[in-house]
């Protein structure tokens, strides 16, 4: 994965870090850990050993497999009420309570 | 011309001449005089203010004990709230198991059998998103909740 600018310049340096997850995110832990280990090891030893500590930030922010979780339940709900395996009573579970998220 | 032997009611002034016209000033009636409305309102506003006053002392009573009612039953309120969050999950969880059982390679709470976190504990609890949340819900009910966070 590309983790550093193309063009490395003093203005790529002064903007690295202006906006980050350390704002109070619930990112910041795995951010932190993962931009340590980074500066622990360097750029290109860094993106081979500590892969697993930012795809796992990335996975936080980003979100993309719990979206993807979502997509597939919800398809395959679909399918399934499509296909006939679902009432129409049954096609969708009851709601939770609205002042419980 | 009028003649002596006429009968004629002339208008001549009254016996003695008229009465002198008074041209003196007659100024409006003062009910109260100037240090007498100063000191009238000088003394209101100290009444007022002592009612004022006492006014104050119970409303800050009051607002001290709704907010005593308020802090003791915010725990209470709380935890409701968050065990009803956790039972939720729970039935979320079971109606993905009931809902993805003939998908193969799905396992519940993986994506197709990938954990979503490699160097987090597998009993640490994730928080959904509000669409992971109102995932096997109409999207209405969603949208519901969703307003909300958007208006507030």
């Amino acid at each position: 994965m590309s983790l550093s600018p193309s063009l490395k310049t003093p203005f790529t340096d002064f903007t690295g870090a202006v906006v980050s997850h350390q704002w109070g995110s619930r990112c910041r832990d795995m951010e932190l850990k993962a931009l340590d280990c980074l500066e622990a090891y360097g750029l290109t030893r860094g993106v081979t050993k500590c892969e697993d500590l930012i795809t796992d930030f990335q996975e936080c922010s980003l979100r993309v497999k719990e979206v993807s979780r979502y997509v597939a339940m919800r398809s395959e709900r679909e399918r399934q009420y499509h296909a006939g395996e679902r009432t129409k009573e049954n096609r969708y579970a009851p709601p939770p309570k609205p002042d419980s998220y | 011309m009028a003649t002596s032997a006429s009968a004629k009611k002339q208008d001549m002034p009254p016996e003695g001449g008229y009465k002198p016209i008074s041209y003196k000033r007659i100024p409006a009636k003062t009910y109260f005089s100037g240090w007498a409305l100063i000191g009238g309102y000088l003394g209101m506003t100290a009444a007022a203010g002592f009612l004022y006053y006492l006014n104050c002392k119970r409303l800050h009573r009051n607002e001290i004990e709704m907010r005593s009612g308020r802090f003791a039953i915010f725990p209470l309120l709380l935890a409701e709230r968050d065990r009803e969050y956790l039972k939720q999950l729970r039935r979320n969880r079971d109606e993905e198991a009931e809902l993805m059982k003939n998908v193969e390679g799905w396992e519940v709470g993986t994506y197709y059998g990938e954990p979503l976190y490699k160097t987090v504990d597998k009993d640490k609890l994730i928080d959904p998103m509000m669409q992971g949340y109102y995932v096997h819900t109409p999207w209405k009910e969603f949208n519901r909740r969703a307003f909300i966070r958007q208006w507030s």
